[in-house]
């Protein structure tokens, strides 16, 4: 039951607990007091009844010695004292009555004093004072008075009065010693309710000190050992409910919190394993593609971070598998083209040096011209101072035209044997394409021939299994035929461009060499001129001179055109060679890419 | 079991090798007027004369071009109780391909009568042709008359 109490509820209890008993206690002490004030106060009144009637006897003795003083002397002076007896006697009596109105039996006894008293006073004193006074003042009067009968039931009266008079003093003493002794009573009750209520006090505050304490300070206590068992890295250790206070709910809070806590990091520990799984798969396909084996599959996917990452390192895996593949083929393919491309750059050589020798030819040719047409011009001069030696010159000269025209010829000659030379590479060409049509005929008659004999066979069954066999290394082989006939053809094609080239250049050559026969045609024709008129007229050989320098002039212009057409073919067999040269290398570098690229594994 | 892989449009399909009498180059074909455009025409097999029918139109592709790798296939078409030689103008003989028997499948769809069971293969499904459905009843009449009704 303390268990389903709020630590607010239990303080409450608890001190108002103490409270109540201290309340309790005070309320009995002050009933005890206050019955000790009343005993007190009825002593005091009982001590004021005693007063009373001492008193009520001294005044009774104090009348009594006035008229007896009266009696002896007859003198008056005793019946007039200073003080009023009869009058103070009367105040006093009627005082002690008015005091013991509360006890009837003192009450009733006072009355019969105060009656006796009267009748005291009127039996005897008065009629003792009245007989006095008539005997007046003789000496025999003391004596006569002493006989007076009234003398006697005086001293009875007296005596009765005095005698109740005792009886109330002996009843008020009866009754203080009654309530001296309840008195008595009542202190020593108190005492005892002071100390057993001072010790119950002490015992119940300590007894609900020490439960309120235990209370709160067993599930602090509970929670602190567990936090430091957490603390100390014991994930699942939990604090028990003690109570459905406060602290009970702050222990289920802070299990809650230790369960959300630590199914937190089992999640967190989960993750982070699938991560490194993934990653680990991620790295062995990286290691493997950095190694050069690019065989490895990533099997990560998904649409997390990490998924993404794979995905997006399988495409790029694929792409430079694919892109290394691709290389790879490029390559064969580039080192078979250079080595075609060296093949015909080697005959463009050759046709090269050819045209370069022919050219030299024509060079010497012109220079041989112009050297005539010099000493055309010298023997022209001599012509001038020797007639006759004219028409022999001239003659020469037309005999060196001729010759020079000759070599023109032999060079056009040449000029067309290259070209006839390449019309026969065009045709031989053109042969081999035939060939080549025959044997890609072949190849399908054989792929035909192949299923017809896979067909055979099969209807032969179990006999014609190595037939069968056989018709497809022959299908095999048909098909390696026709993929190296296209081959062929393509090469065929490059060397048919390559040649086609060739014979427009050597065209323009052919075009050049005609443009320089000419030229010497137009020589020829001035130089015709120039013998008309010397063998016509001696007189215009300054004519002819003129022309014959003109003509000087126009053979050196031919020799340093033939000097130029000579090293531009010098050139050209030069840039022929680098070009060989270059595919060489182009050679050695397809060669280097294929064994670099071959180093990357790209098929399982 | 063993059959031969052709072409009709881009679909694979495949004759076994059983049915097959030969595989002949395309030569030049007799036109023959009036009849079917599936029919090829006359191909003179040393002298014999056989019909020749396209697959590729008779399955109702347009009449494609003659490529490199188009073939006649030579089958025995049964026919009254005899066998009569007929050919089948193929594109695409791509060769012999192997087939597992377990690999067979029917096709669950009703098409062409000559179409058989199908099998996936690595270069895609392949279809059966069975040469005993090509022809319907009119076009066998058609191709093959009684030997009594020619001149």
């Amino acid at each position: 039951m303390l268990q389903d109490l709020s630590i607010k509820q239990k303080l409450y209890a608890g001190f108002g607990a103490i409270v109540t008993i201290l309340l309790i206690l005070l309320v009995l002490a002050y009933n005890n007091f206050s019955k000790v004030s009343e005993a007190t106060r009825l002593d005091r009144h009982t001590l004021e009844v005693l007063l009373e009637a001492d008193q009520i006897g001294a005044n009774v003795l104090d009348l009594q010695n006035q008229v007896r003083g009266f009696m002896l002397t007859g003198e008056e002076r005793f019946l007039t004292p200073d003080i009023d007896e009869e009058a103070l006697l009367h105040k006093n009596v009627n005082h002690a009555i008015s005091l013991t109105a509360d006890n009837p039996a003192q009450q009733q006894r006072l009355r019969r004093v105060a009656a006796m008293i009267d009748s005291w006073q009127d039996n005897v004193i008065r009629p003792l004072t009245e007989k006095r006074r008539a005997l007046g003042p003789t000496p025999e009067a003391t004596a006569s008075i002493a006989r007076a009968p009234e003398l006697f039931t005086g001293f009875a009266s007296v005596s009765e009065i005095r005698q109740t008079l005792a009886e109330v003093s002996a009843d008020e003493n009866r009754l203080m010693a009654q309530r001296s002794a309840e008195s008595a009573e009542l202190h020593k009750s108190m005492s005892m309710v002071l100390v057993a209520g001072g010790a119950i006090c002490i015992l119940l505050a300590s007894t609900i000190a020490v439960m309120l304490g235990k209370a709160i300070l067993a599930p602090l206590n509970n929670l602190t050992e567990v936090v430091g068992r957490i603390a100390a890295g014991d994930q699942s250790a939990r604090a028990k409910v003690l109570a459905r206070d406060e602290l009970g709910n702050v222990t289920a809070e802070f299990n809650r919190m230790a369960q959300s806590i630590e199914d937190s990091q089992a999640k967190e520990l989960a993750v982070a394993n699938e991560l490194r799984a993934k990653v680990d798969a991620l790295l062995d396909v990286v290691s493997k593609a950095a190694s050069g084996d690019l065989t490895g599959r990533v099997t990560v996917s998904g649409d997390d971070a990490i998924g993404r990452m794979g995905d997006g390192l399988k495409t790029m895996v694929e792409n430079l598998r694919a892109l290394i593949n691709d290389v790879q083929k490029a390559g064969i393919q580039v080192t078979t083209s250079a080595t075609e491309i060296a093949a015909s750059a080697k005959q463009q050589e050759a046709t090269g040096v050819e045209q370069a020798q022919t050219s030299i030819e024509i060079l010497s040719t012109t220079k041989e011209m112009s050297a005539n047409t010099s000493q055309l011009l010298k023997t022209m001069e001599e012509a001038t101072e020797v007639a006759d030696y004219t028409t022999q010159a001239t003659a020469d000269a037309q005999n060196n035209l001729r010759r020079m025209d000759q070599t023109m010829q032999n060079m056009v000659a040449a000029t067309d044997s290259i070209n006839a030379k390449l019309a026969a590479l065009s045709e031989k060409a053109s042969n081999i394409n035939g060939v080549l049509t025959t044997i890609t005929k072949v190849a399908d008659q054989t792929n035909i021939l192949s299923l017809n004999a896979a067909i055979e066979a099969e209807k032969a069954g179990d006999a014609g299994r190595g037939f069968s066999v056989v018709a497809t290394e022959i299908r095999r082989l048909a098909d390696q035929t026709s993929v190296s006939t296209w081959d062929i053809e393509q090469m065929l094609k490059e060397m048919q461009s390559a040649v086609s080239a060739s014979v427009m250049g050597m065209d323009k050559f052919s075009e050049e060499i005609r443009r320089s026969v000419g030229e010497v045609s137009q020589v020829a024709e001035q130089l015709s001129s120039v013998m008309d008129q010397v063998q016509k007229l001696a007189p215009q050989f300054d004519v002819v001179l003129q022309g014959m320098q003109s003509q000087a002039v126009g053979a050196s212009q031919i020799s340093d055109t033939m000097m130029q057409l000579s090293d531009a073919t010098q050139q050209t067999v030069e840039s022929l060679r680098a070009t060989s040269e270059a595919v060489h290398q182009l050679q050695y570098a397809a060669s280097d890419l294929q064994s670099s690229v071959a180093t990357f594994a790209v098929h399982n | 079991m063993k059959v031969l892989v052709f072409h009709i449009g881009l679909d694979r399909y495949g004759m076994r090798l059983g049915a097959i009498a030969r595989v002949l180059p395309v030569a030049g074909l007799k036109q023959l007027p009036l009849a079917p455009a599936y029919v090829a025409g006359l191909l003179d097999l040393h002298g014999a004369p056989v019909p020749v029918i396209d697959l590729s139109q008779l399955a109702g592709a347009p009449a494609g071009q003659l490529w490199f790798d188009t073939r006649i296939i030579l089958v025995d078409y049964p026919c009254d109780g005899a066998t009569r030689p007929l050919g089948l103008l193929a594109e695409h003989v791509a060769g012999i391909e192997t087939i597992d028997e377990g690999a067979l499948a029917e096709s669950g769809v009703a098409g062409a009568p000559f179409l058989g069971r199908v099998a996936a293969g690595a270069g895609g499904m392949l279809q059966l042709v069975e040469p005993h459905g090509l022809l319907s009843p009119d076009v066998r009449a058609l191709l093959f008359q009684p030997q009594e009704a020619l001149p």
